[in-house]
């Protein structure tokens, strides 16, 4: 079943690209796929898709926005894939998932894809596991991949390190709210958007912001202002999303030494990783033991 | 009023209403307010009869807009109608008149009504099917052909492309060699509402407003007569809303429309007697009631003391009714005949100006003949039947009525002061306020009708196994075929030419941020269609396709 | 068939309003209680056309859609939509239809493979408990 999927998904079938997304959702078979990428990774040698994180406050118009980013990239002719989250509640578990809504795609146009995700709220800014998903969009040749967080405030740090340009949104009229975004500012964002420039009071926000990062300890950050109704400032955004460099320096490396690793040992041990299966069969048709089980996984691993 | 209470009367009435059982379900109005078990004279502190209420046809109008109420003449009993072609609409509207009906209500299909051609691929299956399709003036001259729209009042409900419809109204009128000075009538126009609740949205909201006062203005100025918009909560309501909320939006709305007109240079006075409200009539009698009556005192009060007005016409909250759509139940249907009885009651209790009652099968379709029928004998009972026109206003004066309208007025400005602490209407609008109000307000409903604190008949208590079907009207499927037709030819027939040339002239009026009646009305003549008329203007407004949860 | 025990694997089903008519207040009803009740709702929003439902169900690799509509277009577009299904491999997604439904229409739609057709004034818990016990036939 999982190999059929993953043969598919090796065949650009979109079907199984969505249900394997569902099963890294689910916390299922993540080794298996993660080998699979490796694998396949090291036989394309592709450059990775820049991964671009678009935070803020609930409102901000994060999904507003990556809508008109994704119509922006797919009118240069590039494929897109958005990871769009949400809060789920963490009492019930369930989740409504609005983001869509904000991100007109034509049905035909198969260059496009949302995919809706639902975040534990409180704990983290995006889903579990998204790391991995990340990868099976690029690994389905996606040209670029737009990450939607819940919201900013806690988790804003593991976004940084899912994601090659960390873009922060904030708004017009928020006084009050500018608290957080301080903090939040100095520590996540590659790019600071003031979104809804069409609204009042859009040139005091941003030089409210401007007055922000003169202070001592920060990091050059680029300020935009962008309105996504009136369609102004996409394409500079673009441009200062692609003129960021990307965490090559710090988490960049350390993210190719990772996959560099991962490609490693899904070459060393490809013929040893379809042994696994057999020996839990056996397990699980009672011929061995649990510990007869465990003492030949380990052999397959120390021989 | 009378104040004393004696107290030990009342203690004594106290412990006995405390040692009796609770009831079953909750004792809250269908909006979810308490109800006390009694009211007495306590209940309204400060209360004067001059001051507090004041009589029908006076300044704070809480008893009414006229002095003799239905006395002097009963409300309107207008019926909404409207399916198919232009044509046929017409026929159905020359019948109503030829049976001494003196207003017509123009219901209009949901691709004219979202500002999209009967040919548009997002029009498949809804072409005719809920109200008249209307694509250019040709429609319109047929759907008013052998009617004299000098004589007899016209209501259209339309909001998002009202404007563009206005101008082929006027325009046929011109061609029909009627003086625009004559036309009366309404337009709905609301098109701050659409973003609350009802979604027929084309535009984002800003040039939506601005189109909506467009309308107004034009009118003002050559239309007179002629009621430019109906600000209304009925929409608000059936989208889940409670009483208090459709009350407070809808002024707002009313509110937002006069800062606008006045923002263009209008004087008050110029406009305000014509501003005209839609409401509904829901099913909690009393609630109800109190709304409207607190309706009425909040704008007279607003218009009079915030905005100066001086002509007492400015003050006035003139309203049309409609029993709620969203009460009616498709099980046991016949059973609607009686909700909606109810709910006309509360209407003409509370004062309405005209009133549109349900059929019983409109959940299921629109509505036949026979059931048609019935909605209106229904007024007819209620207006010379039972007796609750012969004084004006029988309700005022009860305690339990004159506190649920205090309270009313309260809340309604409470919802006021939050709007404005939000920033103003736009900026509400912006972070889903409305809705999420409602949208809350509905869930909670929701909730109740679930735990069975809340009981519909027929639906989650007195069941019945069987149900026998209603004859239902249906649609002909030709129609669409038809209409599609007829669009297409005027399409080949027209000027090209003289089409873009108009068109152009619409976009320029908008860029410059003139008044877009004139160049409307032109591109009306030219045989322009509402679909193209709307996405040159999006060029300039630009499109509203998102809605939130 | 996976029946799902609430807060384990959530259910992802697709809410969609189909046609031109904005009605949504049932439609958000019903995403709020099956979000309460630990699914995972998928809602793109009104006027989708039959492709961009088939497209949204698809992307988001859903259990079921529920179509929401009142306009009375529903013998037009809901054949549309569960045809459009089938032919993009997606014969497991359940469909629902919600909305003003006349009886005589009703056994049309299931014969046309619609699960269930909830009317105005179900009560939350039958859809839930309808969801419940019918589970994923996606992840089998
Ligand atoms: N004026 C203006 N409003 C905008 C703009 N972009 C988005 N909005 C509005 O902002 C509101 C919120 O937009 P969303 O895109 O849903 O915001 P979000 O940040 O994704 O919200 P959550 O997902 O709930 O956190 C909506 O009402 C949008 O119409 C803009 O450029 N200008
Ligand atoms: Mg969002």
């Amino acid at each position: 079943m999982l190999d059929d999927l993953l043969a598919r998904f090796g065949k650009r079938d979109r079907l199984a690209l969505a249900r394997l997304l569902t099963l890294v959702a689910r916390g299922e078979h993540l080794d298996a796929i993660r080998l699979a990428l490796a694998a396949a990774d090291s036989a394309a040698s592709r450059p990775a898709p820049p991964v671009v994180a678009l935070t803020g406050n609930a409102g901000v118009g994060k999904s507003t926005l990556v809508g008109k980013l994704a119509e922006y990239l797919r009118g240069q002719g590039q494929s897109v894939a958005v990871l769009a989250c949400d809060p789920q509640s963490p009492l019930t578990g369930g989740a409504l998932l609005g983001d869509r809504v904000r991100m007109p795609s034509r049905p035909d146009d198969l260059g496009l894809y949302i995919r809706s995700l639902a975040a534990v709220s409180g704990n983290q800014a995006v889903a579990e596991h998204v790391e991995l998903m990340i990868r099976l969009l690029a690994g389905f040749g996606f040209d670029v991949i737009l990450l939607e967080t819940v919201g900013a405030g806690q988790g804003d740090t593991a976004v940084r390190e899912l994601a090659d340009v960390v873009v922060l949104l904030v708004q017009p009229e928020t006084g009050d709210e500018l608290q957080w975004e301080k903090a939040g500012l100095l520590e996540v964002a590659d790019v600071v958007v003031v979104h809804k420039a069409d609204l009042a009071g859009a040139e005091r926000m941003e030089s409210q912001v401007r007055e922000l990062l003169t202070l001592p300890g920060c990091r050059e950050i680029t300020v935009l202002r962008v309105s996504s109704t009136k369609q102004q400032g996409l394409a500079e955004l673009w441009a200062a999303i692609l003129a960021c460099p990307r965490h090559d320096a710090r988490v960049g490396d350390a993210r190719a030494l990772l996959r560099r690793a991962q490609q490693v040992l899904a070459e060393r041990f490809a013929d040893r990783v379809q042994r696994v299966g057999p020996v839990v069969d056996r397990w699980k048709r009672h011929e061995l033991d649990e510990a007869q089980a465990a003492d030949e996984l380990l052999q397959l691993l120390i021989r | 009023m009378a104040t004393a209470v004696d107290r030990k009367l009342w203690s004594q009435w106290q412990r006995e209403i405390e040692a009796a059982p609770p009831g079953e379900q909750p004792a809250t109005t269908v909006s979810g307010v308490p109800i006390d078990p009694l009211y007495t004279p306590d209940n309204l502190d400060g209360f004067e009869y001059d001051s507090s209420l004041g009589y029908p046809g006076q300044y704070p109008y809480t008893r009414g807009v006229h002095a003799t109420m239905y006395r002097g003449r009963l409300w309107t009993m207008r019926q909404f109608a409207g399916f198919g072609t232009a044509q046929q609409t017409n026929e159905r509207f020359k019948f109503l008149v030829a049976k001494g009906q003196t207003g017509l209500s123009t219901a209009f299909d949901l691709p004219t009504l979202m500002g999209l051609d009967s040919d548009d691929p997002r029009s498949l299956g809804e072409v005719g099917r809920l109200g008249v399709a209307v694509d250019t003036i040709d429609d319109m001259r047929q759907l008013f052909a052998g009617i004299d729209i000098g004589k007899i009042s016209v209501s259209m409900t339309i909001n998002a492309p009202a404007a563009v419809i206005m101008a082929f109204y006027l325009a046929n009128a011109q061609d029909q060699g009627v003086d625009w000075r004559k036309l009366r009538g309404t337009i709905q126009n609301d098109t701050l509402k659409e973003f609350h609740a009802q979604n027929e949205i084309y535009f984002p909201p800003e040039p939506s407003v601005r189109l909506a006062i467009d309308v107004i203005e034009f009118c003002t100025r050559h239309v007179p007569q002629w009621n430019p918009v109906s600000i209304s909560g009925y929409h608000i309501r059936e989208a889940g809303s409670t009483a208090a909320q459709e009350l407070a939006f809808t002024l707002a709305d009313g509110l937002h429309y006069v800062d606008q007109c006045l923002a263009r240079g209008l004087q008050v006075d110029e406009f305000a007697p014509r501003l005209s409200f839609f409401f509904n009539a829901h099913n909690d009698l009393f609630e109800e009631v109190a709304k409207y009556r607190a309706a009425r005192a909040v704008w007279a009060d607003r218009l009079r003391n915030h905005y100066g007005a001086r002509n007492e016409n400015s003050w006035k909250l003139r309203f049309h009714a409609q029993t709620a759509g969203c009460s009616l139940q498709d099980k046991q249907p016949e059973v609607n005949l009686i909700r909606v009885a109810y709910q006309a009651l509360a209407a003409v209790l509370g004062g309405c100006q005209s009133l549109h009652t349900n059929s019983m099968d409109e959940t299921l379709a629109l509505p036949s003949e026979h059931a048609v029928t019935l909605a209106l004998r229904t007024q007819q009972v209620l207006a010379h039947e039972t007796g609750v026109t012969n004084t004006v206003d029988p309700l005022g004066g009860s305690y339990f009525v004159e506190t649920l309208t205090r309270q009313m007025a309260q809340e309604a400005r409470g919802y006021f002061d939050r709007i404005e602490a939000l920033g103003g209407m736009l900026p509400a609008i912006e972070r889903g306020f409305f809705r999420r109000e409602i949208a809350d307000a509905a869930f909670a409903f929701q909730r109740e009708f679930d735990a069975k604190h809340k009981i519909i008949v027929g639906v989650n208590a007195y069941q019945e196994a069987e149900r026998k079907p209603l004859d239902i009207l249906t649609i002909d499927h030709a129609v669409e075929t038809e209409q599609v037709a007829q669009t297409r030819r005027v399409r080949k027939e027209r000027s090209g030419e003289e089409q873009r040339r108009t068109l152009d002239a619409v976009r320029r009026a908008a860029e410059a941020q003139e008044n877009l009646l004139p160049t409307l009305l032109d591109a009306a003549r030219a045989r322009a269609t509402v679909g193209e008329v709307m996405v040159a203007l999006a060029e300039v407004y630009g499109r509203c396709d998102a809605a939130v949860v | 068939m996976v029946k799902c025990v609430e807060n384990q694997i959530p259910l992802r089903i697709v809410l969609a309003k189909v046609g031109l008519d904005g009605h949504d207040r049932g439609v958000k009803v019903v995403s709020r209680a099956l979000r309460d009740a630990g699914f995972h709702v998928i809602y793109p929003g009104l006027w989708q056309s039959p492709e961009a439902v088939v497209r949204t169900v698809a992307d988001e690799d859903a259990d079921w859609l529920g179509i929401s509509l009142l306009s009375g277009t529903h013998m037009t577009l809901v054949p549309r939509i569960v045809e459009m299904l089938r032919a993009a491999g997606l014969d497991h997604v359940g469909v629902l239809v919600g909305g003003i439904i006349p009886e005589t229409d009703v056994p049309k739609l299931l014969e046309l493979g619609v699960a269930r057709v909830f009317g105005p004034g179900t009560p939350m818990a039958e859809i839930i408990d309808f969801l419940r016990a019918h589970g994923s036939r996606t992840h089998a």
